[in-house]
């Protein structure tokens, strides 16, 4: 069973996106202003400041994290400085 | 062929068989109140037959069916004790897979074991860890405990249980779909993030009211306006969705279980199960009419995705727009249960996150729902008044 790859990243790939906080490099990409797609490693993972400090959720599966602001902010600058393009079609 | 793809060309849709190797993980069976009558149950998992089993002692056994001496099946045999005695010639298993006692031999002959399958009791369900490899569960490879499942606020589990004739990889590609569940479920989502890491893929999902679809609320009855869902797979097969329901005057919590083991390549055991929290807005048996409600609603929606299975062909390379969610993705995570554990790659159990664009989904939903009411409303209107 091998899992191919994904129409959509290989018209438009990843690119890395370094988190101004903890240094973290992700890899990510943008089909608009809203959609991303953040691929993280485990020297990542590892790196990131923020979630050591969650708070878990309440309810059966709170351990998950769902996202660190300081990487979001991060990747939104590098999107608006063009490192991470956004194609433009009005979203 | 040139390498600049024509773009006339037919795209070929490519599917490999289903693997015939099972998940790795553990396997809800059921409920335990469902085995626990004292009698041997017969379970089709796994490309086997298991055994499972309460012994007097209380605690629940699972093993391979086929008796090791003659290869009676002991499905159909008896509990004696804390063992399980074979219909054949009445070899007693224990619930460790070893011959306990043949009544009418002297002694138990060597190698009189057969496979036993770890089992985790929780929150009144009945787990097993399936490994090809052999292993057992890992520390770190657990379930989270559903804490309204053992508590007085919350009902009891209403549950529900069905065969569906396909591989399972199709119900877990629905944890990415957004847009089915617009076309298939007649959910509005608003919302959409997935999340794989480790063991898990989250999906959080926040949703409107759909008033085409659902009839609207009754005079005196709190309007639902949408629902806010966290559900994540917990390995291969066990997804615990903690539902919230937003009414005009309250929330209404929920949890939801969506599981399956395989039966074998091309079928699976697709269960569900459901519990809500009373509350003070929910007086009487409100709370258990509202689960049973529920219940029904959630048989509905798999009806209609086992309706699209029925018809549908397995596809290992679906074309994807830019709203669809992450399949690949998805895929490639639950491809880390289908190898041996010194063959896990990194990029299958790495941190994964998609959060989905929903403008353009949310603008043209919109659209349809009000098309939707502007007919339904011409039509009632075109009906003949009542003299
Ligand atoms: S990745 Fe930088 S703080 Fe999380
Ligand atoms: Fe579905």
């Amino acid at each position: 069973m091998t899992v191919r790859a994904d129409n959509r990243f290989l018209d438009t790939p990843m690119r890395a996106v370094e988190c101004r906080r903890c240094s973290a490099r992700v890899e990510v990409r943008k089909s608009s202003w809203h959609q991303t797609s953040v691929q993280w490693d485990a020297a990542a993972t590892a790196a990131c400041h923020e979630r050591p400090h969650a708070q878990p959720l309440p309810g059966p599966n709170g351990k998950f994290f769902e996202s660190c602001s300081a990487l979001q902010a991060s990747i939104q600058e590098a999107a608006l400085g063009g490192a991470v393009p956004v194609p433009d079609d009005g979203y | 062929m040139t390498a600049v793809q024509d773009t006339d060309e037919i795209r070929r849709i490519e599917a490999e068989a289903a693997p015939t190797r099972f998940a790795r993980g553990w396997h809800c069976l059921g409920l335990i109140r469902d085995f626990a009558d004292g009698k041997p149950h017969s379970i089709l998992a796994f490309g086997q037959k298991l055994v499972v089993f309460r012994g007097e002692d209380g605690s629940i056994n699972v093993l391979d069916a086929y008796c090791r001496h003659m290869g009676g099946d002991l499905s159909q045999g008896t509990v004696k004790g804390n063992e399980v005695a074979c219909p054949f010639h009445d070899w007693r298993w224990g619930g460790d897979g070893k011959c306990k006692q043949i009544p009418y031999s002297r002694r138990v002959p060597l190698r009189a074991r057969t496979a036993a399958w770890p089992t985790l009791q929780q929150d009144g369900m009945l787990f097993v860890w399936n490994d090809p490899e052999g292993n057992p569960p890992p520390a770190d490879v657990t379930i989270p405990r559903i804490e309204g499942a053992t508590s007085d606020e919350w009902t009891e589990w209403r549950w529900y249980s069905t065969v569906v004739n396909t591989n399972c990889r199709e119900v877990i590609d629905n944890n990415v779909d957004m847009a089915h569940f617009f076309y298939v479920h007649g959910s509005f989502p608003t919302y959409f993030k997935n999340i794989l890491e480790g063991h898990t893929a989250t999906q959080v999902m926040k949703g409107l009211s759909r008033e085409d679809v659902r009839p609207p609320a009754k005079e005196g009855q709190p309007k639902l306006l949408g629902n806010t869902s966290v559900a994540t797979y917990h390995g291969p097969s066990f997804m615990i969705d903690d539902l919230t329901y937003h009414y005009e005057n309250m929330d209404l919590q929920s949890v939801l279980i969506n599981c399956h083991y395989p039966i074998d390549a091309n079928s699976f055991v697709l269960q569900y199960g459901v519990i809500v929290k009373r509350s003070e807005h929910l007086p009487g048996d409100a709370a258990e009419q509202l689960a049973i409600g529920m219940g029904d609603y959630i048989r509905m929606g798999f009806e209609q995705d086992v309706q699209i299975w029925r018809n549908k062909t397995r596809i290992d390379n679906p074309l994807l727009c830019e709203e669809d969610g992450p399949v690949y993705q998805l895929r490639r995570w639950y491809e880390q249960f289908y190898v041996d554990v010194a063959d896990v790659q990194p990029e299958m159990v790495e941190r994964f996150e998609y959060e989905l664009d929903t403008t353009r989904p949310i603008e043209s939903w919109r659209k349809e729902v009000e098309a939707n009411l502007a007919r339904r409303a011409a039509a009632a209107a075109d009906q003949p008044q009542p003299a």
